[in-house]
Parts: C-alpha cells; sequence; structure tokens
C-alpha cells in the first residue's frame, strides 16, 4: 500500500519515528510528504492488523526484533520460557513492569517500531527508565 | 496524478523484501534435509504420534539422521516421548534455537519445549479478547518459525507429526512445496476411517503425494504369547486403501509395551524383533521405498 500527496503528486513516507501503536491490536502509521510536509495517519482495526501479521513482516521495515529467531513465537507466546524472550536484542534501559507489559501488547510485528520509537525517545531526553509516564509523552509527541 | 506503478517501492515496510528474506532463510535450512514426511489422520487419538515417534526410531535405527516437527501446536507430544521434557533447557543461537535431542539422537522441535511449565497451555496473547483469527494466524507464523529458526542441521528425514484433522496440511504444503509425501492413519473403526477419507480425499485434490495408509492398532498382540486378537470392528482398511487408490502400506497391531516409550527408549528400539516391532519396520520399508524411489 502506498500514499500519495494529491497537490503535490509525489509518494509519502512512512515515519518510523512517527508510528504508536493502539495497544488493541489496532494499527496508527504515520505517513508524510516530503515536499509540502502534510502528514496523514492510516489507522487499521485489530482484523486488517491480524492479516498483515499472517506474512510475518513489521511495518515500517524489519528491525533486529523481527530478525531474530522464533521473533514472533517469543514476543507473542503468553507463557514462554524466559531463555526464549531473551532472544530479543537488548538495550541498556530499565522497563518499568507497566511499560514492558504495555510494550508486551502491541502486536509483535509492529513492536520493534514501536519500541525503538521510544527508546530513541527517551535517550534524546535522557531517561534512563522507561515508565507509563514517558509511553505516554511517546505517544503525545507522535501525536496518535 | 500518478498511479501505483508510478511510485516507486512500497508503503516503505519492504513487505515484499521482508518476505522474501523469510523465504530464503525458510529455504535455507529445508535445503539441508533430504527427505520430509507428514504423518496426519483424519481422528484424534489413532496414535499417530506413537507411529510418528517409532517410525523415526526405526529410520534412525537404519543410519539415518532425523528429526520430528512437532506440528500439533496444542497437543504436542513429541518431546514426551522422545524423552525431552519441558524442563530442558533451551539453547538458543544467533541464527536459531537448537532442537531437542531425543532417544537415538533424533532431533525434535515441539511447542512443549518452549513453554514454562509443563502443564502451560498455549495462549497467544494475555488478552482475554484473542479471536479466533488471531489465534490461526499465529499458529501458522509459529509452524514456519518452527520449522526455519530451528537448527536441524543435516537431516536424510524430517517427519513432521501433523495435529488432527487435514486443516494444517496447506500451511505445510505452502511452507514445504517439495514434501515427499504423508502417511495417512487410521484405526480399523468405522469412525477413523470415514474421517481419514476425508483427509485422504483432501490431499489428491490438493495434489499432495500419498505415500500409503497405516492401520494401526489393527489387532492386540498379547505380550506373553504374541497372540493376536480383534480390537475393533470396522470395515477392512484395505478396501478403503482399494477404494480411495492408496498404497496400504503397514498394519500395526496395538502392544501394550508401546506405553514404555514415555518413560524408556522408544518401543521400536526395545523391541524391533516383536511382532508390531516387525510391522513398524515394514511401513518404513515402504515410506523409504516411496521417498527414495
Amino acid at each position: 500500500m502506498k500514499f500519495l500527496c494529491i497537490p503535490c503528486d509525489v509518494k509519502m513516507e512512512v515515519q518510523t519515528d512517527g508510528i504508536m501503536p493502539e495497544e488493541k491490536q489496532n494499527l496508527a502509521m504515520k505517513f508524510k510528504c516530503k515536499k509540502c510536509g502534510h502528514s496523514i495517519a492510516m489507522l487499521t482495526n485489530k482484523f486488517e492488523t491480524e492479516f498483515v501479521s499472517k506474512l510475518g513482516v513489521e511495518m515500517g521495515g524489519a528491525t533486529d526484533v523481527s530478525k531474530a529467531p522464533m521473533a514472533a513465537v517469543s514476543s507473542s507466546l503468553a507463557q514462554a520460557k524466559e531463555e526464549l524472550k531473551a532472544t530479543n536484542p537488548e538495550d541498556d534501559l530499565i522497563w518499568t513492569e507497566e511499560a514492558e507489559q504495555r510494550i508486551k501488547k502491541v502486536p509483535f510485528f509492529v513492536r520493534g517500531m514501536a519500541k525503538k520509537t521510544v527508546i530513541n525517545f527517551a535517550m534524546e531526553k535522557g531517561i534512563t527508565t522507561i515508565d507509563a509516564k514517558v509511553m505516554d509523552e511517546v505517544r503525545e509527541k507522535v501525536g496518535m | 496524478m500518478k498511479t501505483y506503478e508510478d511510485l516507486e517501492g512500497d508503503g516503505g515496510s519492504n513487505i515484499i523484501g521482508q518476505v522474501v528474506e523469510l523465504g530464503e532463510k525458510l529455504r535455507t535450512r529445508l535445503d539441508k534435509i533430504k527427505y520430509k514426511v507428514a504423518l496426519m489422520s483424519g481422528k484424534g487419538g489413532v496414535g499417530k504420534s506413537s507411529i510418528t515417534a517409532n517410525i523415526a526410531s526405526c529410520l534412525a535405527d537404519r543410519g539415518n539422521k532425523v528429526g520430528i516437527l512437532d506440528a500439533d501446536l496444542n497437543g504436542p507430544s513429541i518431546g514426551h516421548l522422545l524423552g525431552v521434557g519441558n524442563d530442558a533447557q533451551l539453547d538458543m543461537k544467533d541464527d536459531g534455537l537448537e532442537p531437542g535431542i531425543g532417544h537415538q539422537g533424533i532431533r525434535i522441535m515441539s511447542m512443549d519445549m518452549l513453554l514454562k511449565t509443563a502443564e502451560t497451555p498455549i495462549m497467544w496473547t494475555d488478552a482475554d479478547d484473542a479471536t479466533a483469527s488471531w489465534v490461526s494466524v499465529m499458529e501458522s507464523t509459529a509452524i514456519r518459525e518452527l520449522l526455519a529458526d530451528t537448527n536441524w542441521g543435516e537431516l536424510d528425514y524430517l517427519l513432521i507429526d501433523m495435529p488432527p484433522g487435514s486443516d494444517r496440511i496447506d500451511n505445510i504444503r505452502s511452507l514445504i512445496p517439495e514434501l515427499a509425501g504423508v502417511v495417512e492413519i487410521t484405526i480399523p473403526s468405522p469412525l477413523s476411517q470415514h474421517i481419514v477419507t476425508k483427509s485422504i480425499t483432501k490431499n489428491n485434490k490438493m495434489g499432495v503425494p500419498i505415500i500409503g495408509l497405516i492401520e494401526n492398532m489393527a489387532t492386540y498382540v498379547c505380550p506373553h504369547c504374541d497372540k493376536e486378537g480383534k480390537l475393533f470392528d470396522g470395515e477392512d482398511v484395505h478396501k478403503l486403501s482399494e477404494r480411495k487408490d492408496v498404497p496400504y502400506i503397514g498394519k500395526i497391531p496395538f502392544d501394550t509395551r508401546v506405553s514404555r516409550s514415555q518413560s524408556g527408549n522408544l518401543f521400536y528400539k526395545e523391541f524391533k524383533d516383536s511382532v508390531t516391532g516387525q510391522a513398524i519396520a515394514e511401513a518404513v520399508d515402504n515410506i523409504e521405498k516411496f521417498t527414495t524411489k
């Protein structure tokens, strides 16, 4: 799926830092026209996102999260062994339990991008612990 | 106004590139495996997993390198049968998860190995409103990952222990187009034969090669005197095989000692000279003949 800015007649580009999926498997993706700067958001319901997920791909492009072995199983299985979950790349930031739970609710195929958005935000601000408040700020910042 | 073709690339996610990459990863893994064989039944409870484990045992006994993918995600039993408990430590490498090593060096991958405890069911979300379509999507994705992300290494045979029913074969067929074939398993009961007929019909329609039909629990063998007795009343399974034009490749009697495989060696390894052991070997002869022809 591609998006065209009609006034400029140019392709709109996906904003990898602008994605903040809703927690109930809804997806929100931001696209921006490079020429005029106009932004739009593509919003999908959970049934639509489920079909995308069957391909085993990540929206916004593959990340280390989706390339890791057993990525989908480890991130989606409700009660997987800890060593299986350790396949996700580690970062130095501390995630509170509540923040971990919130990021876990993001569908796996956009989780990498969502996590990266939160991490980038935290690093820009010099934040070392990611909690629910930080995640709310990210959501506010990206406007979704 | 520009059209879809005028705009280069896709929406920005490189979906096609990602799908190609996933396909290549799977292909690299499968290319190291000579023969992939799925074992199916229509009905549950016909001893499919037990037959799969013992066919693997016989193949391994003949010098083949064998692996088993437990595709029965919600009723996994291969780990239990092969002696790889749920408490086995997972060995995750950068390029994949190491398979469990069961009796006779048989490599296995099963959802049971990935769950926190032996009593943990498979749930694809903590949320209480998981939709049926989400569960179905995740099961297909899980099968792909279990196949592609397990370090199977070089294998002669990868046996796929399918769940009851015939729905998962669509999934397996699309992931493994070079599937050598399927083995259909039934017991003599009319109900089991009725259901396995549907599975045979579906595979014929899909063009999936059928190696043959195994009649499990065909008789009961007394462990003391080796005398055989009837276990089920039903139509002769030979007739079904003739009607559906599927080779009848094995008549396997029930032997109470099969249950020993749950705690010790696999039945075939220990009792290969028994009536049931020889019947398993005969079925394996037919499978090898079919796959290596």
